[in-house]
């Protein structure tokens, strides 16, 4: 009883010094993979974010205070991001966490947010289950296309678009892959069509022939992926070796660069849904591009979806404060839900783009169609892009 | 016939891989009955090594193929340097205190440590390794082969062949042969069997780090990329038998032929099933392998 009464007076004192010195200042969670095979992800989102987080600073802030970024590596593991987790809630003491790359993370980490009320914007992460795992009230947001719109995208590119008929389905044999697959048949058969193989492979491994030679064999025309940068490079070059080339079509993974520079030229030609491709199309693309270019000495964003969404994640975030006037997590969520000012962001204008009970910012008609091209994402199909189709907006429900 | 022609080739390749570092498990073996269970770590770093090195050298202004010749006697030294410090650390505590066990998780461990190591100079990133041959696919008759692959094949045999001649003409290789057959009798006899021992340690090290610059043109460099290799030369070496340097080869060759054509006859998710199938058969039927003597161990 004693021990307790004590453990509990170091606490409240803990906890009041805490908030006495977050006064002047309103700390928010940054989770993702900075090492790893999701690095350049989980970097440029970060960069994204910080991008964002100094200028709101610099234009005063929200409710008079300054964004305290707390950045924390969760490594891609499931188990370090429930650590981060933990951390970010009970000793940083945040009043919300942008980030997020890997479905597996997300899963893993979110419940502890959900439990203490501290909503969540995954920025990147695109598992359809991410959204969903909680019902009402969910602190859980996202403005990433999910896998269910990828798939659908990707089907609807391959079959009516490009009038393909005998696709063949290639994904590695993790949840990322093996979701997507299930995805991908999923929307195939709604437009009819039957995969002619279906492949899986492991992560790590070095040799495609197999793989490859089926899809060949059963008279595959065009090969739909859903795997991460290495392998799907080495299918590329399986492809290069077997002197057989037709299209590779799938998730935006195609865009990493470990894809894009390992394939080299054998991975041109690639296309994958992307809410977010590395040219001026709008005014405010083009001051984010310029911005980004110059805080961080770089032409080539290495992954630019990734950078848009961390940088309007922290825009939405910022939001919701303003109007909750208030850090206290159940009143961001209610102010997220039913966000009146309108923000003009990269990826899109957010108008009202969360509800109760859809926490999806980005809609089916936002992603285009990108394309590999020398080392670049360039648009697939220019006239996507085309004037005011450049700035695509979720239809009001 | 095309298609089956076209497996083999690819089983070839992969399969040789396995069978040289198949190979570096069997030198440990002969002399000291003891395995090095790093050696897929050990050719990670070899890759590694190999690529600051090839990558400085191209630097230099020296054209890729050149920089790749020159990049190898330097990485075999320092795979050399790398397993004499394991049997260093780990495995000559072992064997002098006859215990049956202490080297496994020494060797264990200290391939951890090397991993962890090379996660922390090169990144955990995959990093691309420069081809010194031209990535362009050969044809040949109804085959289509990467010019890297051949490499692979002949670089393989080259450095297994070459291990052969050093320990049956040379007097430091006959050393290591009477080690191999009796290592007290060996001693007995004025072999210096602990300095052996540190060398088939070098030279199983040399192998792995080889496999790892051979490898790496066709695949990514990474302090990860030789877990599966390691376990999987593991696999060909039990199956081949772990004295003999023609079962590392022929069990080399059965894996990596198997393992492409379960892939592409059967399905590509059961890829990795037959071989494990295999060894357990290997281990029921004729437990010292398809091409390893039987030992008797006399209690």
């Amino acid at each position: 009883m004693k021990l307790n009464s004590i453990v509990l007076a170091i606490m409240a004192s803990t906890a009041l010094a805490g908030s006495a010195w977050a006064d002047d200042t309103i700390k928010v969670g940054l989770s993702g993979p900075f090492t790893g095979g999701s690095a350049a992800m989980g970097v440029s989102m970060r960069d994204g974010v910080k991008l964002a987080a100094e200028e709101i600073n610099k234009a005063g802030g929200v409710l008079g205070k300054k964004i305290e970024l707390v950045e924390r590596n969760d490594e891609a593991k499931n188990e370090v991001g429930v650590q981060v987790a933990q951390e970010l809630i009970n000793k940083e003491g945040v009043i919300a966490t942008l980030g997020y790359i890997n479905t597996g993370v997300a899963l893993a980490s979110q419940r502890f947010y959900e439990e203490a009320e501290i909503p969540v914007i995954n920025n990147v992460a695109t598992g359809t289950a991410v959204t969903a795992q909680f019902k009402e009230p969910n602190y859980v947001f996202r403005n990433a296309a999910a896998d269910a719109i990828q798939s659908r995208m990707i089907a609807d590119e391959a079959i009516n678009r490009q009038g393909f008929k005998k696709p063949a389905i290639l994904a590695d044999s993790t949840n990322y892959g093996q979701l997507g697959q299930a995805d991908l048949t999923k929307a195939l058969d709604k437009l009819g069509v039957k995969p002619v193989a279906t492949e899986k492979f492991n992560v790590g491994d070095t040799d495609m022939t197999a793989q490859v030679l089926r899809a060949k064999e059963a008279g595959a025309d065009v090969i739909l992926t859903y795997a991460i940068g290495p392998e799907l490079a080495q299918i590329a070059n399986a492809m290069a070796k077997l002197g057989w080339k037709v299209p590779m079509i799938g998730s935006w993974t195609l865009s990493m660069a470990s894809f894009i520079d390992t394939a080299g030229a054998n991975g041109d030609g690639a296309i994958m849904p992307q809410t977010f491709i590395q040219l001026p199309t709008t005014p405010k693309r083009k001051a984010f591009i310029e911005a980004y270019q110059k805080k961080y000495n770089v032409d080539r964003i290495a992954s630019p979806v990734s950078a848009a969404q961390g940088y309007d994640s922290v825009y939405l975030l910022a939001a919701a404060i303003n109007q909750a006037g208030s850090t206290d997590g159940r009143k961001i969520r209610e102010a997220l839900e039913n966000l009146n000012a309108k923000i003009d962001g990269v990826v899109t204008t957010y108008d009202h783009p969360f509800s109760a009970t859809d926490h999806e910012a980005i809609s089916g008609n936002i992603p285009v169609m990108g394309l590999v091209k020398g080392g670049r994402v360039v648009p697939a199909h220019a006239e996507d892009l085309d004037g005011d189709k450049a700035l695509r907006v979720k239809p009001k429900s | 016939m095309n298609i089956l022609a076209q497996l083999i080739v690819s089983g070839v390749s992969v399969g040789m891989v396995y069978a040289v570092i198949a190979f570096g498990y069997q030198l440990t073996f002969a002399t000291s009955k003891t395995l090095n269970f790093g050696q897929g770590e050990a050719l990670a770093l070899g890759a590694l090594v190999g690529l600051t090195t090839i990558n400085f050298l191209i630097g230099q202004a020296i054209g890729t193929f050149w920089a790749y010749l020159l990049m190898l006697p330097i990485v075999l030294v320092f795979g050399m340097a790398q397993g004499a410090v394991v049997e260093w650390l780990g495995v000559r505590q072992a064997i002098r205190m006859k215990s049956e066990a202490g080297w496994i998780m020494a060797t264990i461990a200290l391939g951890i440590i090397f991993k962890n190591l090379a996660e922390n100079i090169w990144g955990r990133d995959p990093l691309k390794f420069p081809s010194p041959l031209p990535e362009q696919a050969l044809q040949i008759g109804p085959v289509r082969v990467q010019p890297m692959e051949i490499a692979i094949v002949v670089g393989a045999l080259a450095l297994m062949l070459a291990v052969e001649i050093f320990n049956r003409t040379s007097i430091f290789g006959k050393a290591v042969v009477a080690t191999a057959a009796d290592r007290d009798a060996a001693g007995l006899m004025g072999v210096n069997t602990s300095l052996v021992i540190t060398f088939s340690y070098a030279l199983s090290s040399l192998s792995a780090a080889f496999a790892g610059v051979l490898v790496a043109p066709v695949t990514l460099t990474g302090a990860s990329m030789g877990a599966v290799l390691g376990l999987k030369a593991f696999a060909v070496a039990i199956i081949g038998g772990l004295s003999s340097g023609i079962g590392a080869i022929v069990g080399g060759l059965i894996l990596g032929i198997v393992e492409t054509l379960t892939g592409f006859y059967i399905s590509t998710g059961y890829k990795d099933v037959p071989g494990l199938v295999l060894l357990l058969l290997v281990l029921s039927l004729k437990p010292s392998g398809l091409f390893g003597k039987a030992t008797i161990k006399k209690v």
